[in-house]
């Protein structure tokens, strides 16, 4: 049953505001580059994945995107994601150092399932990133992300990353999504 | 140091001289000088043997992969007879590309401008309305797809464009075929579905020479160390051992002295005391018959291999394809491997460390592309380009040892031997107008001092 059966359009309107409003906060968390108050968004079991997307034959599109489990861009947990955060703060992380400038625009937002304390939220993002003199990178994609209310507030607890391109036309992923 | 040896004072670069190996001076001008770089096209990626895949990615006839040599794209595909073939992907009508996706499976290779329609080896198998609009005119025998020469090594599959090229062994060497057979010390591979791909400003050759570079570890990768993933001793051990091979090919990084290794040895049988960095390494070549595979000296190796001129084999099982897309961009992408016959589950480990150290996410990856583009950068500056780069370290300071199997390798502490190798050997390329004359006159692996 989708979402828009299970619930009435007050329902819906509301969690849509929920999200929404936890999904910019945590957006303007990284731009402000709080990343230790990010961290504390996330649930202990975040999951945290992009996968390797490829180019294929309309017939072979199920191979477009790499499985869970195997090769991925990010494959990460809570562990993984404080040693990207803590790395940061400790000096020589040259990928980020000077800072990068990011911003991340999010749109296209909808809830697709509500289950006991969860919902599934489909965004289309944009990160825009200018670094030094003048390089720019810019990367777009879809999310799906897994809200989970703990003791009474949002956190993520999963979050899957699509992006449009399949060689990265950057010289690294240095940022959060 | 006197004027004349810091700047290059010719207006143009001059091949002959742009190293000097008994300097260790680089005119730093083969990083961004255009018409060098269609000269490496042509003698070098034109000429080499290139990595294009392993087996174990086009198991079944119909599979494809598509890749590059050079600039130019070529397609691997295995044939109904089990033969694996790699191909030019450009139609010979009007040059379209016939294959236009990174992997899948098809039954012959169908022309999306015109229809020429191309078998799994590429010859050519039909033509849309070849007798009324051709009048049976065409010799369909000359006009298919390009076959490059496709050899095998182990279950990597190379090709070469130049039929002078030797074989593909013989091209590899000792050091070559060391490097890759240092991928099977557990055994058989197999690859893992997903090459990570991402895109550098840089030239490609400063990306082949980072592979090399055991000095810039504590630096470019300072905070990897500092949050524990990685620790000095492992990451950037004093004790180094460069192999270098005919044709440009090098190992080159940590490597154990005979103490050392006797030393492991000894704690490996009886099963106990303090283990070191480099035990996870060295008892993955306990058993007698890996230690024979790879020889008394390869054994003690756990450097960086770069098959010449641009395929980085690792310690976590992967290999590292950098791609020149022009003197200013490199495409790099990751193959990743677990052993043949490791269940999918105990090759999570494996996945994870490939995951997360290299790739443009990965730990220590995503902090070396930085320098590798701003040094393309010095590359053009009107002043900068006319400083020559310095690649002293080390020079006339170690000695080659050579062992009774045939196996030599210089014994030392961290080093520029293995980027000087590869620089003289590109220079011998680029001079060298023929196969022919590559092999007459390319040089042996120096002996004695270094
Ligand atoms: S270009 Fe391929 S059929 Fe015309
Ligand atoms: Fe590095």
């Amino acid at each position: 049953m989708g979402v828009d059966e299970q619930l009435s359009v007050q329902e819906r309107a509301h969690l849509r505001f929920e999200a929404e409003e936890f999904l910019y906060r945590e957006a303007e968390l990284l731009d402000d580059r709080r990343f230790d108050e990010w961290l504390g968004l996330l649930t202990e079991d975040i999951h945290y994945w992009m996968p390797i997307r490829r180019t294929t034959q309309a017939k072979d599109v199920h191979l477009e995107f790499t499985k869970p489990g195997g090769m991925a861009f990010f494959d990460d947990d809570l562990g993984t994601l404080t040693l990207r955060v803590r790395r940061l703060s400790v000096g020589r992380a040259w990928a980020e150092d000077p800072p990068s400038r990011t911003r991340h625009l999010i749109t296209n937002l909808r809830v697709t399932g509500v289950a006991d304390n969860e919902m599934t939220v489909r965004c289309n993002f944009q990160l825009y990133r200018t670094r030094l003199n003048s390089e720019e990178d810019s990367w777009i994609g879809r999310r799906e992300d897994v809200l989970r209310r703990v003791n009474g507030e949002l956190k993520l607890a999963r979050r899957n990353i699509f992006l449009e391109q399949t060689v990265i036309l950057s010289q690294n992923l240095s940022s959060f999504f | 140091m006197s004027e004349a040896i810091i700047t290059t004072d010719r207006s143009s670069i001059d091949l002959d001289n742009c190293y000097n190996e008994l300097t260790g001076v680089l005119d730093r001008r083969i990083f961004s000088d255009e018409a060098v770089y269609q000269e490496e096209l042509k003698r070098i990626f034109g000429r080499a043997w290139n990595f294009i895949c392993h087996e174990s990615q086009i198991p079944e006839s119909g599979n494809f992969f598509t890749n590059f040599i050079g600039e130019d794209e070529v397609i691997a595909v295995r044939d109904r007879t089990g033969a694996v073939n790699v191909l030019l992907n450009s139609c010979p009508h009007r040059g379209n590309t016939v294959c236009r996706a990174e992997l899948g499976t098809t039954r012959s290779f169908f022309c999306s401008y015109h229809g020429w329609n191309f078998d799994l080896d590429g010859s050519l198998l039909a033509v849309p309305n070849e007798d009324a609009f051709y009048r049976n005119d065409l010799d369909k025998r000359q006009w298919g797809l390009v076959a490059a020469r496709v050899e095998t090594y182990k279950g990597f599959v190379f090709a070469t464009l130049d039929p002078d090229a030797p074989k593909l062994f013989e091209y590899l060497g000792w050091v070559g075929r060391l490097g890759i057979d240092m991928m099977l010390v557990d055994g058989d591979i197999r690859f893992l579905d997903g090459v990570h791909k991402n895109r550098l400003k840089c030239n490609w050759k400063f990306a082949v020479d980072n592979l090399f570079d055991w000095y810039h570890v504590k630096v470019s990768h300072g905070s990897a160390f500092k949050v524990g993933l990685v620790t000095e001793d492992a990451m950037a051990p004093n004790d180094q051992m460069v192999i270098l091979g005919e044709y440009g090919h090098g190992i080159g990084g940590p490597g154990l002295t005979h103490e050392r290794q006797a030393e492991f040895d000894q704690r490996h049988a009886a099963g106990e005391g303090d283990p070191k960095w480099y035990d996870l390494h060295a008892s993955h070549r306990t058993d007698p018959a890996i230690r024979e595979m790879l020889g008394p000296i390869g054994f003690r190796s756990f450097g960086h291999p770069n098959i010449f001129p641009n395929l980085w084999v690792t310690h976590t099982r992967q290999m590292c394809l950098r791609i020149p897309r022009g003197p200013f961009e490199t495409e790099i992408w990751w193959f990743n491997y677990v052993p043949a016959d490791l269940p999918e589950a105990q090759s999570q480990q494996t996945i994870f460390r490939q995951n997360h150290i290299f790739g443009p996410a990965g730990f220590l990856e995503q902090d070396d592309g930085e320098n590798w583009s701003h040094s393309t950068r010095g590359a053009k500056g009107t002043q900068s380009k006319m400083r020559p780069l310095n690649f002293t370290m080390g020079l006339g300071r170690d000695k080659v040892s050579n062992d009774p199997s045939g196996q030599s390798a210089i014994e030392t502490v961290v080093n520029e031997h293995g980027q000087r190798w590869t620089y003289q050997s590109w220079k011998e390329w680029m001079q060298a107008d023929t196969w022919e004359a590559l092999m007459a006159n390319h040089s042996k692996p120096p002996e004695g001092n270094v």
